[in-house]
C-alpha cells in the first residue's frame, strides 16, 4: 500500500540523499548509517516475528531500507557483516510470504552485494537456484532465472570459471537425476541450453546434463533435452553470427563528426570508447576459433544413449509421449545412429508399422529412416524396408506427391547404403522417370543418377549413360562391398609435393651451381613461410591439420569448428571422398570380384582392365610412397595448407571445363557445400520435389514474383534524391558539384565578368593551370 | 478562396434543418449516446434487512479494519472511536477484542505519517489495561526501536512518548525482555547522536544528524527525560519493595518468594528454547546486576560524554541531562564492577 507523502515529510525521510552523502563520506555519516541500520534491524525483527501478516507501512518501507543498506554495505563492512546472511535467510525461509516487490528487492540487493564482491558467486547461486525451482511466483522465477544466468555469464566473462561451472553443473545434474518425474528439471534444461547457446558451457558435462534430461520421465523435460540435441548447435551458430555482425562502428564517420562538431569531453569519451570497441573487435577477429564441438560429438556413450532413448521413449508402450514428441525423439535417435554409425537392430523393424502414406507426418518418419541408415547397417534389414516403401508409396495408383516422397526416401537410403537395393526393384523404380508428373520424374531421375555414380552395374545397359559405361569398361567404377572403408589421406598432397620439388629446382637454378641440392625448403619455410597472409585467403585455420593423418570420417567426427572453418572442412571431406574413390579404382586390380548380375556382360570390360593393370599398379605404388613420405616426414604449416588449397582449386576438374559449364559446376559444388555430414535430413527435403507435382495458380505465381520486389516500389525517388540519401548514409553532406549548382546566380556574375576582361596571356595561364590540375587529379591532387 | 468556400459550406451545414418525415422516427442528433441496455436479469445486491443499527462489537471490529485505511483522517477517527469504546466500557468488563488481537493492528501506526494518528494512538494505548500489555512487551519494544531510529523527527518524538508509556505500564518487563536492554539503549544513544565508541573523531567534527532534528530543543529534552526514565527502570533497585513483602512470612519459611514459581508469563523465556541463538545484544538481561554490568561496559562512557556536552547547553536540556546523570548515579552506586 502506498500513501501519498507530503513534501515536507519527503525531505525528512530522504534515504536517497542520505545514501548519497554516505557514499561520499562514509566516516562522517557513520552514526546516521548506524541509525538506519538499527531501523532496518528493527523492521527485520518485526517481519521475522510474523512474516505472513506484515504490511508495508510508514514513510520508509522495509524495502527501501534494504535497498539503502545494500547500496552502502561496502562502506561499512564490519557493521554489515551479518547483512547478506540475514537477507539470504529472509528470502529462503519466507519467500512465499514476502510481497512481490519486497522479494524482488531482496533478490536485487543480493545481486548488488555480489557485484560489490561482498558475497561470492557460489553463495549467490546457492541461494537463488533453490528459490528458482521452488517459488510459486512466475515473475520471481523470471527474475531469478535472469539473475542466475547473468551471474554465471559475468563470472565466466574474463576467463572460464571452471570451479563454479562444475559445481553448478553438478547441482543441475543432481536436480535431474534425483527425481526423474518432477517438472523442476526443466530449469536445468533451460539454463544449460542458454549457456550452451552463449558458448559459456561448451564441455561434455553440459551435454551430459542434457542427456540426463532426455532420459527423464517428464515429457517436457524429455522434449527440452531432445530439442537441445536437435537444434542447440544451430542456435549457437546463429547467435555467434548475429553478435559478430551487429553494430559495426564506422570509424571514418565518427572521426569526421569529431572534426566538425563541438569538442566536448563527452564526445572525446565517445571517441575513445569507439576506438576501444573497434580494437577489441579486431583482436577478437584475429584470435583463433575456439574449439567448439557439437553436442553430438561430446556425448560419452552414444550407443548407450541411443539405445536408452529408443527403448525408453519409442519402443516402450507405456511411454506417454504423443506423436509429435515421439517424432522428435526418433529424429534424435536416428541422427545419433547415422552420425556415429551405431547399431540398433530393433530400430528398423520399428519403422515398418509407420511406413504407410496414411500415417500422419509420414515424411518425418521417412526422413528419420533415411537418416538412421549408414554403411554398416546390414543390407537385408534395409531391403525389406525399401521394398515396403516401394510397395506403399511408389505405384501408379498413389498421388504424385506421395510417389516422389517415396522415391526420394529410397534415394536417400541408397546414398547411405547402396546395397539395400536389388536389381529388379531398381529397374522398376528407374522406369518412373518416364512419368508424366514432374516431381515423380525428377525423383526417379535422381535415383538413376545416384546409381550411375555408385553402382552402374545394377542398371540396365541403356540406362547407364555414357560416363558410367565408359567407367565400367575402363574399370574406374566399382561397386563398394559391405563394410568396406576407404583409406584416408590428405587430398591434393601429391600436388603440393610436386610443387615443392619444382620450387626447389627453380631456386637451385637461380642460385647457380654452388648451392648443393638438398631438402632446403625447411629453411625457407622457417624464414617466412610458416604463417601465410591472412588477408589473401580468408578461410584457414591452423588447427586443421589435426585431421591430417586420421581417417577422413574420424576427423569429421572429432570436431566441428565454427562456420568459417567448417566450410573448409566440408570441402576437404568432400574432395577427400572423391579421392578415395579414385584410390579404390586404382587398387581394383587386386580384387577379383565382379557384379554377379552382369558377369557375362562385363567379360570384355575385364579384358580391358587387365591390359591396363601393370601400368596402373606401378602408378599407384609411386603415389602411395610419395604421399606417405610427405605426410609422415614433415609437419604441414598453415602456409603449406593454404598452398595446398590453392593447388587443389587449380587442379580441379572445373578448370578444364568451358566457362558456361564451369559456372554450373561451381553452383552444384556450392549446393553440395551447403550440406554437412552433421546436418540433419529433414522432412522438407523428402517432400522437396512434391512442389513440382502441382502447378501453382496464377495468384500464387504473382505473389512469388512480387515477394522479391516489395521494398523497391515503396516510394518512387529521383536519382538525385537517391544519390543524396546515399551520401547522407555515409555521413557526408553535399558534393562540390551540388554546391556549385545551387550557388546563387548573382554571386557567380562577378567572376564571369572578370573572365571576359582577361588578357590573352591570363586566359592562357588559366587554361594551362586547368590542364595541369586535371593531370594532378584536382586541386589537392591524388596524393592524399 | 478555396478555404473560405469550404468554411462557408461548413457553416451552412450547421444551420441545415433535419428533414422530418411523416411516419418515421425523429432523426437522432449527432451526439446521441445509446443508453439502452439488454440484460436477462437485474440483480440487486443483498440489502440489510435489520432495522437496528449494527451492534457495538461489529462496529468495533469494523473500525479495527479501518485502521489500514488510506486517508489519515479515517485512521484517526477510527482510533478515536476505539479509544472511546474502550474507555467508556463498564468497569471490569472485558475488552471488546482481546489485546493480542488489537496490538498487531495498532503497532504499524507507530510509524504513521500523520501526527494526529500517532497522538491518537498514544491515547488509545493509554486507555488499554496496563496488565495486559506486559505479556506483549517484546513486540512493543520492537516497534518502539523502529520508531526511535526513524528518519522523521516527529515520529521519533512521538515514539518517545510511547516509550514513556511502555515504561509506565511494564517498565520491569521491558528492560528484561530479549534485546530490551542493550538494543534499546543502543538505539537511544544513536538517536541522541552520541558516538558509540570513543572513535578518534576530530574534536572539531560537527555532530551529524540524520533527518531533521526538529529545530526546538524540546525534542532533545524529551528524549533525555525518557532516557532517564528508561535507565531508572533498568538500574533501579527494587529489592526494598520486595523485601517488605518477604517480611510477612513466619519463622520456618524464609525467602519463600525466591522459591515460588514466577508470576510472569513465559517465565522460562531466558532459556530461549525455540528462538534463534542469541547474540550479546538480543540476550535477556533479567537480573539488575547483569544490566549494570553491560551498562558499565558498553554504554556508560558514551552516555556520560554526551551528557557533559548536553548539560552545557543549559535550560530544559541541561535539566533533563542532570536527571539522567542522577539516574545513572543512583542506579550504579552499588555496582562494584566485579559481579
Amino acid at each position: 500500500m502506498k500513501r501519498k507523502v507530503g513534501a515536507l515529510e519527503k525531505v525528512d525521510a530522504d534515504l536517497s540523499s542520505l545514501q548519497y552523502k554516505v557514499r561520499r563520506d562514509p566516516t562522517s555519516y557513520r552514526e546516521d548509517f548506524l541509525g538506519q541500520y538499527e531501523q532496518y534491524e528493527a523492521q527485520r525483527q518485526i517481519f521475522m516475528q510474523a512474516p505472513a501478516s506484515v504490511t508495508d507501512t510508514g514513510i520508509v518501507s522495509f524495502r527501501d531500507l534494504i535497498d539503502f543498506v545494500a547500496h552502502v554495505a561496502d562502506c561499512y563492512p564490519i557493521d554489515t557483516a551479518q547483512f547478506p546472511e540475514d537477507l539470504i535467510q529472509l528470502v529462503s525461509l519466507h519467500h512465499e510470504h514476502l510481497g512481490s516487490e519486497l522479494r524482488e528487492k531482496v533478490v536485487g540487493s543480493l545481486v548488488l552485494l555480489r557485484r560489490k564482491d561482498i558475497i561470492d558467486s557460489p553463495r549467490l547461486l546457492q541461494t537463488l537456484f533453490p528459490l528458482l525451482i521452488s517459488t510459486p511466483s512466475k515473475s520471481t522465477r523470471t527474475l531469478l532465472y535472469q539473475k542466475c544466468l547473468s551471474d554465471l555469464r559475468t563470472s565466466n566473462a574474463k576467463t572460464t570459471n571452471h570451479r563454479l561451472n562444475r559445481t553448478f553443473q553438478t547441482v543441475l545434474s543432481n536436480l535431474l537425476t534425483s527425481d526423474r518425474t518432477s517438472p523442476k528439471g526443466l530449469w536445468a534444461v533451460k539454463i544449460t541450453r542458454e549457456l550452451w547457446k552463449r558458448q559459456i558451457w561448451t564441455e561434455s558435462k553440459a551435454v551430459e546434463i542434457m542427456k540426463e534430461a532426455s532420459l527423464a520421465e517428464n515429457e517436457k523435460i524429455v522434449i527440452g533435452g531432445v530439442r537441445f540435441f536437435l537444434g542447440g548447435d544451430k542456435e549457437r551458430e546463429e547467435l555467434d553470427d548475429e553478435s559478430s555482425d551487429e553494430d559495426a562502428i564506422d570509424m571514418g564517420k565518427i572521426k569526421h563528426q569529431i572534426g566538425i562538431n563541438k569538442k566536448t569531453k563527452k564526445k572525446a569519451r565517445q571517441m575513445e570508447n569507439a576506438v576501444a570497441t573497434v580494437k577489441r573487435k579486431e583482436r577478437k577477429k584475429k584470435q583463433p576459433h575456439p574449439l567448439n564441438f557439437s553436442a553430438f560429438h561430446l556425448l560419452h556413450d552414444p550407443q548407450g544413449f541411443a539405445e536408452d532413448l529408443f527403448f525408453k521413449h519409442l519402443q516402450n508402450t507405456k511411454s506417454r509421449l504423443n506423436l509429435d514428441q515421439k517424432l522428435l525423439v526418433l529424429q534424435l535417435v536416428s541422427r545419433l545412429v547415422g552420425l556415429h554409425k551405431l547399431t540398433i537392430m530393433n530400430l528398423y523393424s520399428y519403422f515398418i508399422k509407420y511406413l504407410t502414406p496414411r500415417q500422419p507426418s509420414v515424411t518425418s518418419f521417412l526422413a528419420s529412416l533415411a537418416q538412421a541408415t549408414h554403411s554398416l547397417v546390414p543390407p537385408d534389414v534395409l531391403e525389406s524396408l525399401v521394398k515396403k516403401i516401394a510397395d506403399e508409396f511408389v505405384s501408379e495408383a498413389v498421388a504424385p506427391e506421395v510417389a516422389s516422397a517415396g522415391l526420394n526416401t529410397i534415394r536417400e537410403i541408397c546414398v547411405r547404403q547402396p546395397l539395400a537395393m536389388n536389381y529388379t526393384l531398381l529397374q522398376d523404380l528407374v522406369d518412373y522417370r518416364k512419368s508424366k508428373d514432374k516431381g515423380v520424374m525428377m525423383a526417379a531421375k535422381g535415383l538413376l543418377g545416384l546409381y550411375r555414380e555408385i553402382a552402374p552395374g545394377m542398371l540396365r545397359k541403356r540406362d547407364r549413360g555414357k560416363d558410367a559405361t565408359m567407367g565400367l569398361r575402363s574399370g574406374e567404377r566399382k561397386e563398394q562391398r559391405f563394410g568396406e572403408e576407404a583409406i584416408g589421406q590428405i587430398e591434393g598432397l601429391e600436388l603440393l609435393e610436386k610443387w615443392k620439388e619444382e620450387e626447389n629446382q627453380r631456386r637451385i637454378a637461380a642460385k647457380g651451381d654452388d648451392v648443393e641440392p638438398g631438402p632446403s625448403d625447411d629453411d625457407v619455410d622457417d624464414a617466412d613461410g610458416w604463417e601465410f597472409d591472412e588477408d589473401s585467403d580468408s578461410d584457414s585455420g591452423g588447427w586443421q591439420n589435426v585431421s591430417s593423418d586420421d581417417d577422413a570420417k574420424d576427423a569429421d567426427r572429432i570436431g566441428r569448428p565454427l562456420k568459417k572453418a567448417r566450410h573448409d572442412r566440408r570441402t576437404s571431406v568432400e574432395t577427400e571422398e572423391d579421392e578415395e574413390d579414385e584410390e579404390e579404382d586404382q587398387e581394383e586390380d587386386q580384387e577379383e570380384d565382379q557384379e554377379d548380375a552382369e558377369k557375362d556382360e562385363e567379360e570384355q570390360d575385364q579384358d580391358a582392365d587387365k591390359e591396363n593393370n601393370p601400368d596402373q599398379a606401378s602408378e599407384a605404388a609411386r603415389l602411395e610412397t610419395a604421399v606417405s613420405s610427405l605426410a609422415t616426414t614433415r609437419i604441414l604449416t598453415p602456409a603449406d595448407l593454404a598452398k595446398l588449397q590453392e593447388l587443389r582449386l587449380a587442379a580441379s576438374i572445373n578448370n578444364a571445363l568451358p566457362a558456361s559449364q564451369r559456372r554450373r559446376a561451381a553452383a552444384a559444388h556450392q549446393a553440395a557445400l551447403q550440406r554437412h555430414v552433421d546436418d540433419p535430413l529433414t522432412a522438407a527435403e523428402i517432400e522437396g520435389l512434391a512442389s513440382l507435382s502441382s502447378k501453382n495458380t496464377k495468384e500464387q505465381r504473382i505473389a512469388i514474383a512480387k515477394a522479391g520486389k516489395e521494398d523497391k516500389d515503396e516510394v518512387k525517388k529521383s536519382t538525385t534524391a537517391r544519390r543524396k540519401e546515399k551520401k547522407q548514409e555515409q555521413g557526408k553532406s553535399t558534393t562540390n558539384r551540388e554546391k556549385a549548382r545551387k550557388k546563387n546566380f548573382l554571386m557567380t556574375l562577378g567572376k564571369a565578368k572578370g573572365k571576359q576582361k582577361k588578357s590573352l596571356v591570363d586566359r592562357g595561364k588559366v587554361l594551362k593551370a586547368h590542364k595541369e590540375r586535371g593531370k594532378r587529379g584536382g586541386k589537392r591532387g591524388n596524393k592524399g | 478562396m478555396g478555404s473560405s468556400a469550404k468554411k462557408k459550406k461548413d457553416k451552412k451545414k450547421d444551420f441545415q434543418k433535419p428533414k422530418l418525415k411523416v411516419g418515421k422516427a425523429r432523426p437522432k442528433p449527432a451526439n446521441f449516446t445509446d443508453t439502452s441496455f439488454k440484460s436477462k436479469a437485474i440483480v440487486l445486491n443483498q440489502q440489510s434487512l435489520t432495522t437496528a443499527a449494527p451492534s457495538a462489537t461489529s462496529q468495533f471490529a469494523h473500525h479495527i479494519s479501518l485502521l489500514t485505511s488510506r486517508t489519515d483522517s479515517q485512521r484517526r477517527d477510527s482510533l478515536s472511536y476505539l479509544t472511546t469504546a474502550i474507555a467508556t466500557r463498564p468497569t471490569n468488563a472485558p475488552l471488546p477484542q482481546p489485546v493480542s488481537v488489537l496490538l498487531p493492528k495498532l503497532f504499524p501506526l507507530t510509524l504513521d505519517i500523520s501526527n494526529g494518528v500517532r497522538s491518537q494512538l498514544l491515547k488509545l494505548l493509554r486507555a488499554l489495561p496496563p496488565r495486559d500489555i506486559e505479556d506483549h512487551i517484546g513486540n512493543v519494544i520492537l516497534w518502539i526501536r523502529a520508531g526511535v531510529t526513524n528518519l522523521a523527527a516527529e515520529i521519533r518524538s512521538s515514539t518517545m512518548d510511547m516509550l514513556a508509556w511502555a515504561l509506565d505500564c511494564a517498565g520491569d518487563a521491558l528492560v528484561s525482555c530479549a534485546g530490551g536492554w542493550v538494543k534499546t539503549l543502543k538505539a537511544l544513544i544513536i538517536m541522541q547522536g552520541w558516538p558509540m565508541e570513543s572513535s578518534p573523531q576530530a574534536w572539531s567534527s560537527t555532530k551529524t544528524t540524520f533527518g531533521k532534528l526538529g529545530s526546538d530543543g524540546k525534542a532533545l529534552a524529551k528524549s533525555l527525560t525518557t532516557l532517564a526514565a528508561f535507565l531508572e527502570a533498568g538500574l533501579h533497585d527494587r529489592r526494598q519493595e520486595q523485601g517488605m513483602q518477604s517480611m510477612s512470612w513466619g519463622w520456618p519459611l524464609n525467602h519463600v518468594e525466591q522459591h515460588m514459581i514466577s508470576r510472569r508469563s513465559n517465565c522460562f523465556a531466558y532459556l530461549n528454547l525455540f528462538g534463534p541463538p542469541p547474540d550479546e545484544e538480543s540476550q535477556i538481561y533479567e537480573d539488575r546486576g547483569d544490566r549494570q554490568r553491560v551498562f558499565a561496559n558498553r554504554f556508560r562512557k558514551p552516555i556520560e560524554l554526551g551528557l557533559e556536552a548536553a548539560k552545557q547547553g543549559g535550560g530544559d536540556v541541561g535539566r533533563a541531562s542532570a536527571r539522567v546523570q542522577k539516574a545513572i548515579k543512583d542506579g550504579m552506586k552499588d555496582f562494584d564492577g566485579l559481579n
